[in-house]
């Protein structure tokens, strides 16, 4: 049995397996050589660039005038300001570990062992504490450093997990009223969502920064940057529960059945049976609007918060560094790349670990 | 005298225009096995889905171990505890094990410790002979291996009533009689058993009584034989003809 299940061999040589896939028909080999050529002539004028003609450190910008290659000095140079913004120099170092635990929170939530009601929130609630204590500092010797001074990839990192964090569970709260059976409840909860989802973020960002102070009193507007966090939360989750929602639709009402059969109270019900079960169904959606919300927190630079993107573009608009722009898009081009790839291979490897059975 | 099990007095149930239940009466004595059987279309499922309040009924009475069948939530969840049920498509929870499948329900509807609800899970997976699957998850399983899964975890429960609602329907006939034997023995140890299905080998072999609806209606009732043997009515006699 075992022999005769056994897969079959695979002995294709080298030739052989470029000839299967690429020189099958002289139309797949015309195409091959082309593109072949391309890539390589590609690859040959980025590595040139990146690497071999590349400066790497320099005593003064004026060294940087070799145009046949990048000149990483700017990076070196400006690189504090792209991560960190205007933070004051000496805190950096809080700044950094405060990057890390949000980002080792982001890891930790990725494992499925992490998925319940209880740990999840709480690992976001110890994270996202420890981000905020150690920027914000102001105890235990900590000079304060208030949220106008934050900025870089530090602020990019702060306004996407905040979105996270206060827009997730707000968008189960949103997705569980909007299938409510009391129609005054899910038909307004509908209403308001159909309305977020209608407007442009700038122009909710906006009204959050600029106008909310006009007409809310002072001792609720909380600081520009809550309440950007916030809109932008509430934007979120306007779309976040309508793919939530679509999972719940999606789990069939037997599972409901079932769980009122046995007794289980309603809490139970979606928590333990239809919420799970809807965030595995829309997982890839789910992943999508991460990875969007990631890129779109570039526009807060709108409104004045210097992001990762804003810093950068600080970063050369000096005109001390102004030649080496290629550079330091590249770099941020990287950092964006690193995130968002991270994060799409993640839903990936979760499909594919789902379709085997596992939870 | 004895209180029924379950009693059910005058149910009218109406589907906008449909009327899927016509003046339905029906007394089921404790320990007794009872079979319902018809054709499709013909309600049964919808009667015993009012037992345990998964359907609502236009009018009427359900009284179940003494508790009025109704909108009361609270009601119904005291019943849901003490009245188990078996679907025709297993329904358990897709991303649990089967293990967590039996121990979760017992968690959260009569507040068991994780390791008592463990233990009780554990022992009725091995009556039903699929421990040995405890720590795999339902769709690694075959459809009779599911089904007495999802026995187990509503017996884990205790109930004092099963309701089985065409249990063997969604299953391939190999697997058919895997499930029918459990069954068996659940209506030979006295427990109170409804049981929508078109198994007549089951309902001659354990059943006290039978019932046959069409159109929403009591059509005929009696036991095993003589509702095989002697049918009164001709729907009873075609309904069997074909089945057989």
């Amino acid at each position: 049995m075992a022999d005769a299940m056994a897969p079959p061999a695979r002995q294709m040589g080298a030739i052989a397996w470029l000839r299967k896939h690429f020189f099958n028909t002289w139309y797949d080999a015309i195409f091959s050589i082309i593109f072949a050529v391309l890539i390589f002539w590609g690859l040959q004028a980025l590595i040139g660039w990146a690497f071999v003609n590349a400066i790497w450190r320099v005593e003064n910008k004026n060294q940087c005038t070799h145009d046949a290659g990048a000149c990483w000095a700017v990076i070196e140079s400006r690189g504090r300001l792209i991560l960190f913004g205007l933070y004051p120099y000496e805190e950096q170092w809080r700044s950094t570990l405060a990057c890390f635990a949000v980002i080792i929170t982001i890891a930790l939530s990725c494992l499925p062992r992490f998925w319940s009601i209880r740990r999840l929130p709480l690992l976001w609630v110890v994270g996202f504490g420890a981000f905020v204590l150690l920027m914000r500092g102001g105890f235990a010797g900590l000079p304060l450093v208030t949220s106008e001074k934050w900025g870089g990839l530090s602020l990019t990192i702060f306004i996407f997990s905040g979105v996270f964090v206060i827009g997730m569970p707000l968008a189960v709260v949103f997705a569980l009223a909007r299938r409510s059976s009391l129609p005054v409840i899910a038909k307004s909860t509908g209403f308001f969502i159909d309305i977020v989802r209608s407007l442009p973020l700038l122009t909710i960002l906006f009204a959050a920064a600029v106008i909310v102070p006009l007409l809310v009193p002072e001792w609720l507007q909380g600081s520009k940057l809550m309440r950007v966090v916030v809109a932008f939360a509430v934007f979120f989750a306007a779309y976040q529960a309508e793919i939530i929602r679509a999972g719940l639709q999606s789990t069939p009402d037997g599972q409901a059945e079932a769980a009122s059969a046995l007794g289980m109270p309603y809490w139970s019900l979606v928590v333990d049976i239809l919420l799970p079960q809807a965030f595995r169904n829309t997982l890839p959606s789910t992943i999508n609007q991460a990875v969007i919300t990631f890129k779109e927190t570039s526009i807060v630079t709108i409104i004045g918060f210097f992001e990762v993107m804003a810093s950068g573009n600080a970063a050369i608009g000096t005109g001390e560094w102004g030649n080496q722009y290629i550079e330091v898009y590249v770099f941020l081009a990287l950092i964006y790349f690193v995130f968002v790839f991270g994060l799409s291979r993640y839903g990936a490897w979760l499909e594919k670990r789902m379709r085997l059975g596992h939870a | 005298m004895h209180k029924p099990a379950i009693s059910i007095i005058s149910l009218e149930k109406h589907y906008g225009d449909f009327h899927a239940l016509k003046n339905v009466n029906l007394e089921v004595p404790d320990g007794q096995t009872l079979v319902i059987c018809g054709p499709s279309g013909s309600g049964k499922s919808t009667l015993i889905r009012c037992m345990n309040g998964l359907e609502s009924y236009t009018s009427g009475d359900i009284d179940v171990l003494g508790m009025a069948v109704g909108d009361n939530t609270q009601v119904l969840d005291q019943v849901r505890k003490r009245v188990g049920m078996v679907f025709q498509n297993f329904n358990l929870f897709p991303h649990l094990t089967n293990l967590e499948n039996c121990v979760l329900p017992q968690i959260r509807s009569l507040g068991r410790d994780r390791g008592a609800a463990t233990e009780e899970a554990q022992e009725q997976l091995k009556k039903m002979q699929v421990n040995i699957h405890a720590a795999k998850f339902p769709d690694q399983l075959s459809g009779g291996q599911q089904q007495r899964v999802a026995l187990a975890r509503a017996l884990c429960l205790k109930p004092e009533i099963m309701l089985f609602d065409e249990p063997t329907s969604a299953l391939d006939p190999e697997m058919i009689s895997e499930v029918l034997d459990v069954m068996q023995d659940l209506a030979r140890a006295d427990m109170t058993i409804v049981c929508v299905t078109h198994e007549m080998g089951f309902a001659r072999a354990v059943a006290d009584r039978v019932i046959l609806m069409a159109a929403g209606e009591i059509v005929e009732e009696g036991t095993p034989v003589q509702m095989f043997n002697n049918p009164l009515h001709d729907i009873t006699r075609e309904f069997m003809k074909v089945v057989n």
